[in-house]
């Protein structure tokens, strides 16, 4: 887009040296693997797509109920169910690869032999431009404790993949700690390219007529625009303890969602239960930024990372 | 191919018994849809209630309009009851794969129990053949409006209904006389059964099919945030393992292939008396 014929809107970014159309990716779990969403969306037009999560092995998820809305925001049980690495290569990849966008590849396992496992095979795929590595699963060869609200675990994960690819490696940290920039430090220590925050806060609801949690899983991740504002403090946490990039999100609807997460520090924003409202979410983003900026007479959309006066 | 309408509203009244019927100009959609199909609407723009609510629909009206009936349940219809005709609301679909309609040889033998009505009315419109229609509810005032069975009886079905106070029809459930006409049918091969209503209901139908060796499609209700998907929230445990998403591969599924498990009937009954009824 140009302003008065002149100024080009400069909306690429280069991410952990990931190409990027325009900072506006998919936030994974919400956008299947984007052939769901190829009635609504010209995956062209994106920054890049982070697909569901997967894992080694394919995973069924938990019983149903799964899902609950809560008050702007919704909980998810999902239970990470996927086809596996295998058919996600096989098959996913193959419609994937037909796009010019940055593919992201949101990875998990229940151990870290899993973890390294899936990064193996997804190493020389063609098209996979980065992986995303779900840290907030639980280790169940170490009694269950949670990757990524341990420090030194999160650390040895995050290093022994690393150490296992060649593709860029974005840590997606989990909110649900007393201090997340001790997990980014950890995640740059380990030699991450980038950081992705926040995955969903932990909740619960219950139905108070049959005494019995809404969701079979108990408790469920939270999402949605209730989550924003925490999700942009730790944003702005992290962007000031840590020299890495970042993936901001957490509840973004508009345009203007998406700037509080860039000028709070993040270089990309991905769009997660918003695309369940409305599935043409990601590209009215897209429209909103460009607006904004030749509203505010910015050429280059780098120019307002992490640019929030606070210090 | 799915889209995303604005579709504006034609009517909206109350029709008897706690039901609305929301007539919606929608003509791309409407020519599409097929009986078991369903929308997803949303009821505001706003952040709250976030998600769209999904609707099954009841009828298409001249190729041009949606009609769908609903019950205030929750924040999102107690919303839609304030819109007005001349207004308009965002309707994604439609939405997953319908019933395959009978040929003229079979005799549809429909169930309906909770709000799933609608889509077995639609079916019955346009089955072409006279079929049976089991309804269930509550009580008396929990029925389908008093208008809309008299026009199924009238036009496209025989109409059994069951009430569990008595209050109109049998008094039981809808399962329950279901039961009773098959056991007094001979032979069964000309019957299909076509269900939609809760899970548990629906896990009954399904065993009373099994029982008398009928074909039997139930159509499932559950709770999603998409209806394109991608959030797996419908997902159905299937028999032969893993899930299927209503909304996609669903709703409607021939019952031997789903797992139904361990399922809780719950009556009116027994939640007033704090007990439930293991089935």
């Amino acid at each position: 887009m140009r302003i008065n014929n002149k100024t080009k809107i400069d909306l690429t970014i280069d991410f952990a040296g990931i190409k990027l159309k325009n900072p506006v990716l998919t936030a994974s779990g919400t956008f299947g693997y984007g052939e769901e969403f190829a009635d609504f969306v010209d995956l062209n037009k994106l920054g890049g797509v982070i697909v569901k999560g997967v894992s080694l092995k394919p995973i069924k998820g938990n019983p149903p109920p799964r899902i609950w809305e809560t008050p702007s925001g919704m909980l998810n049980a999902i239970g990470l169910e996927n086809p596996g690495v295998d058919v996600f290569i096989r098959e996913k990849m193959v419609y994937l690869r037909k796009f010019d966008t940055a593919v992201i590849v949101n990875v998990f396992g229940y151990s870290l032999e899993e973890y390294v496992g899936v990064v193996e095979r997804l190493d020389d795929v063609p098209g996979v431009s980065g992986l995303e590595v779900n840290i907030s699963c639980p280790n169940v060869k170490a009694g269950g404790i949670v990757f990524g609200t341990n420090v030194s675990a999160a650390y040895e994960l995050l290093s022994a993949v690393r150490k296992a690819t060649k593709l860029p490696v974005i840590a997606k940290l989990s909110p649900n700690v007393t201090d997340i920039t001790e997990f980014a430090k950890a995640a740059r220590d380990a030699g991450c390219d980038g950081l992705s925050l926040i995955n969903t806060l932990i909740g619960m609801a219950i139905d108070v007529r049959c005494r019995k949690p809404r969701l079979a899983n108990y408790t469920g991740g939270l999402s949605g625009p209730a989550i924003r504002p925490v999700a942009v403090r730790m944003v702005w946490q992290v962007a000031k303890s840590v020299p890495l990039p970042i993936i901001g999100m957490g509840g973004i609807v508009t345009g203007e969602d998406a700037l509080e997460f860039m000028l709070a520090g993040a270089s990309a924003i991905a769009v997660g239960t918003a695309n369940f409202i409305n599935p043409r979410s990601t590209l009215d983003i897209i429209s909103n930024l460009e607006q904004f900026m030749v509203e505010q007479g910015v050429n280059d959309i780098k120019s307002l990372i992490g640019k929030v006066n606070a210090g | 191919m799915i889209k995303l309408h604005k579709a504006t509203i034609i009517s909206h009244n109350a029709a008897g018994r706690g039901y609305y019927r929301l007539v919606l100009k929608a003509p791309e959609a409407a020519a599409a849809a097929v009986p078991g199909q369903f929308i997803m609407l949303r009821v505001t723009e706003n952040r709250d209630p976030l998600l769209a609510r999904p609707f099954g629909i009841s009828s298409v009206i001249a190729r041009r309009s949606i009609e769908i009936f609903y019950r205030v349940v929750g924040r999102g219809t107690e919303l839609l009851t304030g819109m007005k005709a001349g207004q308009a609301l965002s309707l994604l679909g439609p939405l997953g794969k319908g019933f395959v309609l009978p040929g003229n040889d079979i005799t549809p033998v429909l169930i309906a129990g909770g709000s799933g009505f609608p889509p077995l009315h639609f079916f019955s419109l346009h089955a072409g053949v006279r079929a049976h229609f089991f309804v269930g509810a509550r009580d008396k005032a929990c029925l389908p409006p008093a208008r809309v069975l008299t026009n199924l009886k009238a036009n496209t079905a025989k109409v059994h209904i069951a009430t569990e106070d008595g209050s109109m029809g049998r008094q039981g459930m809808s399962t329950d006389i279901l039961n009773d006409f098959l056991a007094k049918m001979g032979k069964k091969n000309h019957l299909v059964i076509y269900a939609c209503g809760p899970r548990a209901m629906l896990a009954e139908v399904s065993r009373i099919a099994a029982e008398h060796s009928i074909t039997c499609y139930v159509s499932t209700e559950e709770r999603m945030a998409c209806g394109l998907g991608a959030c797996m929230g419908c997902s159905i445990p299937m028999k032969a393992g893993g899930f299927k998403r209503a909304c996609k591969e669903g709703p409607v599924f021939d019952s031997r292939d789903i797992e139904w498990g361990e399922q809780v009937m719950v009556t009116t009954r027994s939640l007033t008396h704090g007990g439930i009824k293991k089935n």
